[in-house]
């Protein structure tokens, strides 16, 4: 064999570290083939019912199964095909009021839940046919902005679908209630039994799961998916390939609506009611932050990133929980960045040093510097309250501190040296001072902040998330 | 015709559009040279107001200030300026910088995160509930007086002093930009980046003053818009999104075009909550529907805007 | 040859707003045929292909493939009709393997639709196989240059010499009856440039693809042209035997100005 010029081939080698690295990391999940990661996702998830019957459990399962969906779903429109969709939810939001309609007392229709599955199916498709169509004149943030914009329609619509001129469509803000559960032909399945979280539900969603996940794998395995990737990699070029890239646009919009709307339905029929808050700019942010962390393009991507981004903001919801998770967080990071390892210790050692001088010094200015603890106090909460000065009424001093830990934390991540482990003391401190007055009083707000901050975070160390492909764009 | 009712849309549209216009010129500004639509711009603007609350609150509130209520007010919106520009700048540094040769939807991504922290952070800092400047009772309801009278109409205080304000604010803006050194650079950069490098801008310099103008100006823009309504940790998200439109709309990118698209969106606004929805018949709350289904025609039909060149699509 | 030209254009113009790219432009290619336009920079070269694959339509004349006018339809259509072209500034898919690459571009000659690709039906699975097969073929084609081990490889670690060969392996997985190939030599060094040269006779021999090229490189031209169509602001200066436009006056005055004629 000839040796060829080797021009290119430089950026394949340097990558080579990192490629086999990857394969270290990632090595079993490469071998596995997709069917059995599948099947093994499949059998964890379908076993966890059978071992416990705690309703919280279940429910979490089920949640997480509804954001996978989701996040598979959003996969399609700008993973594969590029698309950047920031309306996503209102295709969520309207299979659910789909169901709503079709499956209550609202209007006495009480359909059966596989064919409101089906119509929504269909319905599904053609909004996403709908919101598609800007994609044949705008491309990138246009057409983001006007996918928004989409979005704003449908939460207007229905906060105001209670006189739609003289027609009660929505209920408006006080959304639809008394929705049935979910029934197959007759076979109803309650959303509690005795009290508890019904199990079955879980299974429900497992199935939709799985043929979700099969089905748009087989989708992305054919030529119309080699097609999608081909209109995100340059639409120009696969236009002048003979891909009607119009179409195939349409058709990625498409499917990744009906993939929500069908979880929509899923998720209304377990609900009491759906309104229109539910299907927030939020749900939307934490469906995107779980692709992109997985992996943007990858279908395991996006079910690993929904199932860790799920459990990580469902653990911060429990106060006691969410205290572990956050210092655990606090030391993992410490021994990702600092090297050598033992350096960790130090810093940690030096944290409590200042920590200690800091309650005693706080202490002996004023007794009431030191008299705070958070009300429902944790055991993490219980070993700080020694040495982290926590006052009696915080008040004043949470944004200050709020802010001047930002401040540090970002300037942190400039400086170098030996100016970088002596700012990392009254970081880890202020972190600590936060974490007590600021944060873990309030989980719920805590908790999306934190997913701000993860999603720029990986954008500038990983874009490509866990298990993407990492891409080259010519800008 | 309601003469009364007419007039008072058209000073709507002109305390609107001023509000609009001044959140617009940042979009433009960064979109102009980065590439990047900075989602986290209305959040900035969203700190402005409560970094004016914070102001309002030491000095006394708004019943009892212990300085005059002029200067407090002029302290407020410069209080707001300085903190948004710093936190704009900030933005850019950590969260924009780092991505600078990414593709283009990693920034984008990162805006959003950037977008979701500040509301999230606001909440926590400050509460979820509404707040107010109190308007009414500033300077013993001074502001809700007629500063102007024409005849049977009038013209509040509060509305002479966000239309002036804002006025003065893009001569300033005007001036900075095409006057001085740095804010040719500025011009040059955004026409292109690269050119503009290799003839000796410093381009990180002009990046970070084009995010310190518009971050002073949404800190502005904060403040005036807080006057008039409520204030809570989402406040920045329609507005900001209205503003960006309302970029796009006059010609992203173009200066003169941010404020045209300001004003127009100020007007199509206040046309539509006022007339439009009576006249279709929609009840008033569906006024956004009937918006954002313009804007949507619109962006389809000329996405360059109206001062804005239409691209020629290159092979 | 048949008396019928496989691609026809009459009078094609092209402005962009009040800029004349192209002007009153006839041309025709026979079957069989390679035809090499050449011309200095911005004399509409890239420009005649964007109006034949449809990327712009003409703003006056008609463009005839196969005696049809093609005029105003959709790129892709035109594809499908067997008119493939490549980039100048190469256009590949780059984070798609080097066979996916090629396998995309058959789409508009296979069928398997939506529901079939998700229930695999046997015509589905049959047809995938053959998608898979051709692109294999059109790879071989170029020898040990694309061979086995790179197939997999993502697009952007090929040289650059390899991205142009895989953007005609590309085009011809359209199963064209026309190649357009815009400047296939670009960048090249010369012993690429000869081998580049063979490789378009071949096409011909081997593939039966007419061939209209876009070259800057006259040892290109030289060697692989059965006519030359020469442009210059839109107009088509001269056409004929390689030696015949090379030799002609408006031709050397194009590229060098009108003093160089003078002393010639």
């Amino acid at each position: 064999m000839s040796e060829g010029p080797a021009i290119g081939r430089d950026e394949w080698v340097a990558r080579a570290d990192e490629i086999i690295e990857r394969h270290r990391l990632l090595g079993l999940a490469d071998r596995v083939p997709g069917w059995a990661r599948l099947l093994a996702f499949v059998v964890a998830v379908a076993a966890i019912p059978l071992i416990t019957d705690d309703g919280y459990v279940n429910s979490v399962v089920f949640d997480t199964l509804v954001f996978c969906l989701l996040a598979l779903g959003l996969n399609v429109a700008v993973g594969w095909g590029g698309l950047l969709d920031l309306g996503y939810i209102a295709f969520f939001g309207f299979g659910a009021y789909t169901y709503a309609i079709l499956s209550s007392d609202k209007f006495g229709l009480h359909l059966t839940s596989p064919l409101v599955l089906v119509i929504v199916l269909v319905l599904g498709a053609l909004l996403g046919f709908l919101v598609g169509l800007p994609s044949w004149r705008l491309v990138g943030d246009y057409l983001a902005i006007v996918t928004l914009f989409a979005y704003q329609i449908f939460i207007s619509v229905v906060t105001n679908g209670h006189d739609l001129f003289g027609v009660d469509l929505t209920g408006g803000v006080n959304g639809i209630s008394n929705l049935d559960p979910f029934d197959v032909f007759g076979f109803e399945l309650p959303v509690s039994h005795r009290g508890i979280f019904n199990s079955n539900y879980v299974y429900v969603a497992l199935v939709l799961f799985v043929a979700v996940f099969g089905a748009l794998h087989l989708i992305n395995h054919s030529r119309i998916g080699r097609a999608w990737r081909a209109l995100r990699e340059d639409t120009l070029a696969a236009e002048l390939m003979g891909m009607p890239t119009d179409w195939l646009k349409l058709l990625a919009f498409a499917f990744g609506a009906s993939v929500a709307a069908m979880t929509g339905s899923l998720f209304a029929s377990l609900k009491i009611g759906v309104f229109p808050e539910t299907f927030s700019l939020t749900l939307l942010i934490t469906v995107y932050a779980m692709l992109i962390l997985g992996g943007v393009g990858s279908q395991t991507g996006a079910v690993l990133g929904a199932v860790v981004v799920y459990v990580f903001l469902e653990a911060l919801r429990n106060a006691d929980v969410s205290g572990w998770v956050f210092y655990l967080a606090v030391v993992l990071a410490l021994l990702y960045l600092l090297r050598p390892r033992w350096m960790v210790g130090v810093v940690l050692a030096a944290t409590v040093a200042f920590g200690f001088v800091a309650h005693a010094v706080a202490g002996a200015i004023d007794e009431s510097w030191t008299a705070g603890a958070p009300p429902d106090a944790g055991a993490v909460t219980r070993a700080l309250d020694v040495w982290v000065a926590i006052p009696a009424s915080p008040g004043d001093a949470k944004p200050v501190a709020y802010v001047v830990l930002i401040a540090l934390l970002l300037v942190s991540t400039v400086v170098t040296g030996v100016w970088r482990y002596a700012l990392l003391v009254p970081t880890l401190y202020l972190a600590a001072f936060v974490w007590e007055t600021v944060l873990a009083p309030q989980p719920d707000v805590t908790r999306f902040a934190l997913l701000g901050a993860l999603l720029v975070g990986i954008m500038i160390t990983r874009p490509w998330g866990i298990l993407g492909e990492r891409r080259v764009e010519i800008v | 015709m309601d003469y009364d009712k007419l007039f008072q849309t058209v000073v709507n549209s002109a305390t609107l559009g001023s509000t609009y216009a001044l959140i617009a010129l940042g979009y433009t500004m960064v979109y102009g040279i980065l590439k990047l639509l900075n989602f986290a711009h209305g959040d900035v603007f969203m700190i402005g107001a409560y970094v004016g609350l914070g102001v309002l609150t030491a000095a006394g509130g708004p019943l009892d200030p212990s300085f005059s209520p002029w200067l407090v007010l002029v302290l407020m919106a410069l209080a707001a300026m300085a903190a948004c520009a710093l936190l704009g700048v900030s933005i850019e540094r950590f969260a924009y910088r780092p991505l600078r040769d990414a593709p283009r939807i990693t920034p984008l991504i990162s805006a959003l995160g950037v977008s979701f922290f500040l509301s999230n952070s606001a909440q926590l800092l400050f509460g979820a509930e509404h707040r107010t400047y109190d308007t009414f009772n500033i300077a013993g309801g001074k502001l809700y007086e007629p500063a102007v009278t024409l005849g049977s109409f009038s013209i509040s205080w509060l509305r002479v002093i966000t239309v002036v304000s804002a006025i003065v604010l893009m001569v300033v803006l005007w001036y900075l930009v095409t006057r001085t050194r740095i804010g040719k650079a500025m011009r040059a950069t955004a026409i292109d980046r690269d050119a503009a490098a290799m003839m000796g801008i410093d381009i990180d310099r002009v990046i970070m003053f084009a995010f310190l103008l518009a971050g002073g100006l949404a800190g502005a823009a904060g403040v005036l818009f807080a006057l008039r309504t409520d204030l809570f940790p989402q406040m920045g998200f329609t507005p900001g999104l209205f503003a960006f439109t309302a970029a796009v709309i006059g010609g992203i990118g173009s200066i003169p075009g941010a404020m045209l698209g300001g004003y127009l969106l100020g007007t199509v606004e206040a046309l539509t909550v006022t007339y439009v929805t009576v006249w279709v018949g929609l009840p008033v709350g569906l006024s956004n529907f009937v918006i954002f289904s313009l804007l949507i025609v619109f962006m389809l039909f000329r996405p360059q805007g109206i001062l804005g060149r239409p691209e020629i699509r290159k092979v | 040859m048949s008396d019928r030209p496989l691609l026809e254009l009459r009078g094609v113009s092209m402005a962009f707003g009040g800029l004349r790219c192209l002007d009153g432009l006839d041309l025709h290619v026979g079957e069989g045929e390679i035809v090499s336009v050449i011309g200095p920079n911005g004399a509409g070269k890239t420009t005649l292909f964007n109006l034949i694959t449809g990327v712009y339509e003409p703003t006056g004349g008609d463009i005839l493939f196969e005696g049809r006018s093609i005029k105003g339809l959709p790129p892709h259509r035109i594809t499908q009709l067997g008119i493939a072209r490549t980039f100048q500034t190469l256009r590949l898919f780059l984070n798609m393997s080097v066979r996916e690459n090629v396998m995309a571009a058959a789409y508009g000659h296979t069928k398997a639709g939506v529901f079939r690709s998700m229930l695999r039906t046997p015509g589905m699975r049959r047809e995938e196989k053959e998608i898979r097969e051709l692109a294999e073929k059109r790879l071989a084609f170029f020898g040990d240059r694309l061979v086995g081990y790179r197939w997999d490889q993502p697009a952007y670690s090929l040289s650059y010499a390899n991205r142009r060969r895989l953007e005609i392996a590309r085009a011809t997985a359209t199963n064209p009856k026309l190649l357009l190939l815009d400047e296939p030599a670009a960048g090249m060094n010369p012993v690429e440039t000869r081998e580049i040269t063979e490789l378009i006779a071949k096409l011909r021999e081997e593939g039966g693809y007419t061939i209209l090229v876009i070259e800057h490189d006259m040892h290109v031209v030289e060697g692989i042209s059965d006519r030359v169509v020469a442009l210059d602001h839109g107009v088509k200066i001269a056409e004929g035997s390689f030696e015949e436009v090379a030799t002609d006056p408006r031709v050397i005055e194009a590229y060098l100005g009108a003093r160089a004629v003078e002393r010639t």
